[in-house]
């Protein structure tokens, strides 16, 4: 009998050291001990913050909810007093036809009706860039439309803009093509695309505000002429905003 | 030898003209052929340039995008009844070859995109597009072919795997040696009775026997307890010190992520996807209309790719039956934070990378190499990259940040030849105000962030 209670006895030892060898496999998911968990998590309406665990508090219905969200429809930035400024942030005129909820997921927004899928996309050839170029603020905006180009447009276009980015020189992606042929669109195309997207570009609505855009169409017309943007001594435009898209298409009519 | 000259012989006689004219006419098709095939050379490279110009944007040889895929085009156009000539028809001006070939006009209810025309192709032109096209093998069709980023995956992949193997070699040498310590023990036990069998001595448990052993040896098992004591208090201390110390902390993520080929193979900016990071206090993850930004063509080239990209498109609601298309029906992804600072310390990010002009990888480590999900890289391996300023405090703790304030010379002050920094305002007044004040600062020929007020406590903690 006390033989069966040793047996017994040790092979639940072995069973209880084994357990704990087995436990001492941390969570991979959890960060670590820390010293006041009640001063890490933040009861603020703040990007990323579980709000099913606030202040120790548990509360089941709110945890994995999504606490990024888009602002509301409609809403408009604050960028200060300055008139230009505002009207430039206000919800764009143009709308996309409502194919683009299947084309480019723009479920939720509204939508042209009884018009082509074009029909928006051609009118926006008459928008003038609202984003004025002159001599005293061409270097800044080029300067930006360089930073915003590099972040946003570079991978694919490329650094030149003749569409062979290192996602297309990798072999990831193809059929970029190069802004000097498309050096017939308007500036209000140019913006069309890049907010709603266009062919398999997706919309870049989200990552970048009315006024970057319009910074880019400045930068992008930089690539299709070089004398895009320049000034003479006396403040004249070396190359006019309006003249240069018209410019072009008298080069681009004998390639046909 | 001789044998075989005589029937071709014979059989040459045998030929009668009007054979002998069709065997000729046979080979000067054959030498016009070959002599297509060999200007098809020239042609192919034609044919490349043309449909990465013209037709490239919305046309793919073997997958539907925004135009229908293109591979064999010309044949499927033939088997479905269309007019011939109609497909160049088509090329040029699409809504007269719908106006009038049938088969054309089923092709024009392509939606939602309707095609460009293209009237400058000849139609030699928009044959050398379709030879290329048809000469393009299926990527699909090949999986096995896969290009140097889908090794480095299976390359990462496997060493994870080595590691799991490696932990259960220590278990199992563990097991087996409790196996032969309690075998061993038993033996011993086994002989001690057998020895002591019909002698009247009790049976020592285990505890009594050790602690008969322990009393003779009184010194040895004092001075090891001491050590064991010390030990622990030691390593007690230092456990303490590493609280809320989060180096190497790599939390799985619902998609293994590799920055490696999104970073680095592909060079898309950290600002691309973190797109918050020059406006807002978070860096922002992407939310996932950014990844279908690319990810609506690229669809993986090795079965793991596949797998991992479908997460997107069901995140993104995205089928791709057809031409593929959003059906509107999301579900974000959790992904798991991984550099969690606590609720009582403020960072920033745009102050950081906008103003400060800090380099992402001075605290996120080179995140082009970065094969695997990302993690907090330890700051050993912080300092080995160039253009970083070295620090000694372990990666995001309060010793880390106060180090690089008290190094990082304010990039855009007056210091600097533009003199349009932020900090022009500060700069100024101190200049007003005390002059041997900034004269201080100046004395190693930077001013750093701890002397604009970085090591202040309300600066962070507030």
């Amino acid at each position: 009998m006390n033989k069966i209670y040793k047996i017994v006895g040790n092979l639940s030892a072995l069973a209880v050291t084994g357990l704990l060898v087995f436990s001492c496999t941390s969570n991979p998911d959890s960060a670590g001990l820390e010293y006041m968990p009640d001063m890490y998590r933040s009861p603020a309406i703040e990007a990323y913050v579980d709000y099913g665990e606030v202040r120790g508090v548990q509360n089941d219905a709110m945890k994995n909810t999504q606490s990024a969200l888009t602002p509301p429809k409609y809403t408009i930035p604050f960028v200060g007093t300055d008139t230009s400024e505002v009207l430039m942030s206000l919800p764009y005129h143009r709308l996309p036809s409502s194919a683009f909820a299947q084309t480019h997921g723009l479920f939720g927004w509204d939508f042209t009706k009884n018009k082509t899928a074009d029909f928006e996309y051609n009118e926006a050839a008459k928008d003038k860039n609202p984003l004025k170029l002159t001599a005293a603020n061409s270097e800044a905006v080029f300067k930006k439309g360089k930073e915003l180009y590099t972040a946003n447009c570079q991978h694919c276009h490329g650094e030149k803009g003749d569409g062979n980015g290192p996602m297309v020189t990798s072999g990831a992606y193809a059929g970029v093509p190069n802004y000097a042929d498309r050096a017939s669109l308007g500036d209000g195309q140019m913006f069309y695309s890049i907010y709603y997207g266009k062919g398999a570009m997706g919309g870049h609505a989200s990552l970048v505000s009315k006024k970057e855009i319009w910074t880019l169409v400045h930068y992008i017309r930089k690539f299709q002429n070089s004398a895009y943007g320049t000034f003479n001594a006396d403040g004249s435009s070396a190359a006019t905003a309006t003249a240069a898209p018209a410019d072009s298409t008298k080069t681009a009519a004998p390639k046909k | 030898m001789m044998y075989l000259f005589q029937t071709t012989k014979q059989k040459f006689m045998k030929i009668s003209l009007n054979q002998m004219f069709k065997s000729i006419n046979k080979w000067c098709v054959g030498a016009v052929a070959v002599l297509l095939f060999s200007g098809s050379y020239n042609a192919n490279a034609q044919g490349e340039a043309l449909f990465k110009a013209k037709c490239g944007t919305c046309h793919q040889p073997h997958k539907n995008g925004t135009g229908p895929k293109l591979f064999e085009a010309r044949k499927k156009w033939a088997d479905g009844g269309a007019k011939d000539g109609s497909i160049y028809q088509w090329v040029n001006n699409w809504q007269a070859a719908a106006a009038s070939d049938p088969y054309a006009q089923t092709v024009s209810t392509w939606a939602p995109t309707a095609m460009q025309a293209f009237p400058e192709l000849k139609k030699e032109e928009i044959d050398a597009i379709f030879d290329w096209v048809d000469s393009q093998p299926d990527p699909a069709a090949a999986p096995a072919a896969a290009g140097g980023a889908g090794d480095g995956m299976a390359a990462a992949g496997e060493e994870v795997e080595e590691e799991g193997t490696f932990n259960w070699i220590w278990i199992l040498l563990g097991v087996i040696f409790a196996v032969i310590i309690g075998a061993v023990s038993g033996v011993r036990r086994q002989l001690k009775s057998a020895l002591n069998e019909g002698k009247d001595v009790e049976d020592l448990t285990y505890a009594q026997e050790f602690r008969t052993w322990a009393w003779k040896n009184k010194i040895y098992v004092g001075i090891g307890s001491l050590v064991l004591v010390i030990c622990l208090l030691v390593s007690g201390i230092l456990g303490l010190g590493n609280i809320g110390v989060v180096e190497d902390y790599q939390p799985s993520q619902p998609i293994e992520f590799p920055h490696e080929i999104h970073a680095g193979i592909n060079g898309i900016d950290c600002k691309y996807c973190h797109n918050s990071v020059t406006k807002s206090k978070s860096a922002g993850l992407p939310t996932v209309n950014v990844c279908m930004n690319c990810h609506k063509q690229v669809n993986g080239r090795t079965p793991e790719q596949q797998e991992k990209i479908a997460k997107i498109y069901e995140a993104a609601g995205w089928s791709t039956e057809g031409a593929g298309g959003y059906t509107g029906k999301t579900k974000p992804i959790k992904w798991n934070k991984v550099h969690v600072l606590p609720d009582h310390v403020y960072f920033n990010h745009s102050q950081h990378v906008v103003v400060g002009g800090v380099d992402c990888k001075q605290c996120h480590g080179d995140m082009t190499k970065q094969k695997e999900t990302a993690r907090v890289v330890p700051v050993e391996e912080l300092n080995k990259i160039e253009g970083n300023v070295v620090l000694t405090r372990p990666t995001l703790t309060m010793g880390w940040c106060i180090e690089c304030h008290g190094e990082k010379s304010i990039a855009d002050g007056p210091l600097d030849s533009k003199k349009d920094g932020y900090y022009d305002e500060i700069h100024r007044r101190l200049l007003n105000n005390d002059k041997t004040l900034y004269k201080k600062y100046l004395d190693d020929g930077k001013v750093t962030v701890k002397e604009l007020g970085g090591w202040e406590c309300a600066k962070c903690h507030y």
